[in-house]
């Protein structure tokens, strides 16, 4: 795709301020070339909106931590039913109040339809109470809504 | 769907004497044809011109190897225990999704093979040996089953071949209307024509070159009037905005158009890719829209739409289906089995299963 030259202005402004490797440019690349041809945008508009260059100029920010939210609100873009059932499935897992001990996670971009548990136990009656802790966080309603949204039961629109 | 017309047929030294040349010929009256030695290796000359153009001309050359293999499915997904004749390679239509873009990227001529005596010796001699197995063998995995049919007259050669054998099914899967040629010769249950069926906003976009879901539908009806089983492919399913309702009246369409009880079997599959066919895709289609599709990196390095978001598009085809067609046999292409338990609340226990259950719902 041949990208205008403010497009590419933008780009390279970005790339040049936070010292953007090969492959994240090519994610974002990739990524802002697909939202563009869907939503008949202009990257750079989207790549000098608010949003991003607040991330840009956050003082309290390192170089890293703002290349990471970039990408972040780039892919909320690019992928926003995506994004919404990880938001959704994220706040359902919040409400288990499980963490930190026991960890819930499913896996990246949704693929496989499982639910990941994970905990340790440093002696008996620890592996007891996290396992008692579980059990009744299994009855719950969250999780069952966690398990029809990876099966496909998508109820709210993003 | 729009006429074959190649600039050049180039003819291997030795193809001049086949039935697929003769028929050719008769055919391509107007088309020049050349004879050549050997067609070069690896086809660097057609590689280097491009996918796109390489479908311009038509090479006429021996196979040499193996003509029929199993489907290698996709890693890790649910397979279906096929088996493919490659006849030809490369197709004269132009999808923008398709994976011959990328499988055939260093091969690109549109090659059909001039030996099918030598098809059909290694096929009886497959079937003879192995009569306790059934097989169900396609012809539409690097080609399109039936497109150059008209010129070449494969179909008259293998039907009557396959229609005999007892332990056979043949799938011909197209998304033509070239069945002219099939409406003559007596089946007898063991051919199925089966169509890739998408509603005509996704064909007029994506699948150049190819007939109209109208044409395609006139096509299988008349099929069926000849005694033919039929098999429809919904796939790829693409999504978009209302992809509900188009989806859905082509479902109604051809419902209304053919008699599902002869319908061997229906697949559904979303659109696939891999992260080499999206760059493909982008210097031959850039303005596809299928591009920006919600697509994830699976486990087998395709991409395709999030699970939840699939589940749904197959659980939505699924009831317009049996809404019209209870008792149709359904399957899903290269999907895991946690995607078919979501879909259909089961899942295969092995490719043996699925296979059998295929080959049953044939007859």
């Amino acid at each position: 795709m041949s990208w205008d030259q403010p497009d590419r202005d933008a780009l390279f402004s970005l790339v040049l301020g936070l010292k953007i490797g090969e492959n994240h440019q090519r994610d974002l690349m990739d990524w802002l070339e697909e939202i563009t041809l869907r939503d008949q945008s202009k990257i750079q508009v989207l790549l000098t909106g608010k949003v991003i260059k607040d991330i840009e100029s956050d003082p309290r920010l390192g170089r890293a931590d703002k290349l990471k939210r970039i990408k972040q609100q780039v892919r909320r873009l690019r992928f926003p039913r995506l994004v919404h059932v990880e938001d959704l499935i994220r706040a359902r897992i919040q409400e288990l109040k499980l963490q930190p001990e026991i960890k819930v996670t499913v896996p990246a971009g949704l693929e496989g339809g499982s639910l990941r548990v994970e905990f340790a136990a440093s002696n008996h009656d620890q592996l007891k109470k996290q396992i008692a802790k579980l059990t009744e966080a299994a009855e719950k309603d969250s999780i069952a809504k966690i398990f029809a949204l990876l099966a496909g039961k998508i109820t709210e629109n993003p | 769907m729009q006429a074959f017309q190649p600039e050049e047929v180039i003819v291997e030294r030795g193809s001049e004497t086949t039935s697929i040349y003769r028929n050719l010929r008769e055919k391509l009256p107007h088309v020049p044809f050349k004879i050549v030695d050997g067609v070069a290796n690896g086809d660097s000359d057609f590689s280097a011109r491009g996918f796109g153009t390489a479908k311009k001309k038509l090479v006429l050359t021996r196979h040499k190897g193996e003509f029929l293999k199993k489907c290698p499915g996709s890693d890790g997904q649910v397979c279906c225990n096929y088996f493919v004749i490659n006849f030809a390679s490369n197709c004269p239509m132009d999808c923008s999704y398709c994976y011959l873009q990328e499988y055939l990227a260093e091969n690109p001529a549109l090659k059909v093979f001039s030996n099918v005596d030598d098809l059909l010796i290694e096929a009886a001699k497959l079937l003879s040996k192995h009569r306790a197995f059934f097989f169900r063998i396609g012809t539409g995995e690097i080609t399109d089953s039936l497109a150059l049919d008209p010129y070449i007259g494969f179909t008259r050669e293998v039907v009557p071949f396959f229609a005999e054998q007892p332990n056979a099914l043949l799938e011909l899967k197209t998304k033509s209307d070239c069945v002219d040629g099939l409406l003559d010769l007596d089946p007898k249950d063991r051919i199925v024509v089966s169509w890739s069926m998408n509603p005509q906003r996704v064909i007029d976009l994506d699948e150049h070159g190819t007939a109209s879901c109208a044409e395609r539908l006139r096509a299988a009806r008349r099929c069926q009037e000849a005694g033919y089983r039929l098999g429809f492919h919904f796939d790829p399913m693409v999504e978009y905005p209302d992809w509900e309702q188009d989806y859905e009246e082509m479902l109604e369409q051809t419902f209304a158009t053919v008699d599902w009880r002869r319908i061997s079997w229906l697949s559904m599959g979303v659109l696939r890719n891999t992260p080499g066919l999206k760059r493909t895709m982008r210097d031959r289609f850039p303005s596809t829209r299928l591009l920006t599709g919600e697509q994830v990196l699976c486990p087998d390095g395709k991409l395709r739409y999030f699970q939840p978001l699939r589940v749904e598009m197959y659980r939505k085809m699924l009831g317009w289906i049996r809404r019209a067609a209870p008792t149709v046999k359904v399957y899903l292409c290269m999907e895991s089995k946690e995607v078919w338990e979501q879909v259909f609340g089961f899942a295969p226990g092995c490719e043996k299963e699925l296979g059998i259950q295929l080959a049953n719902f044939g007859f």
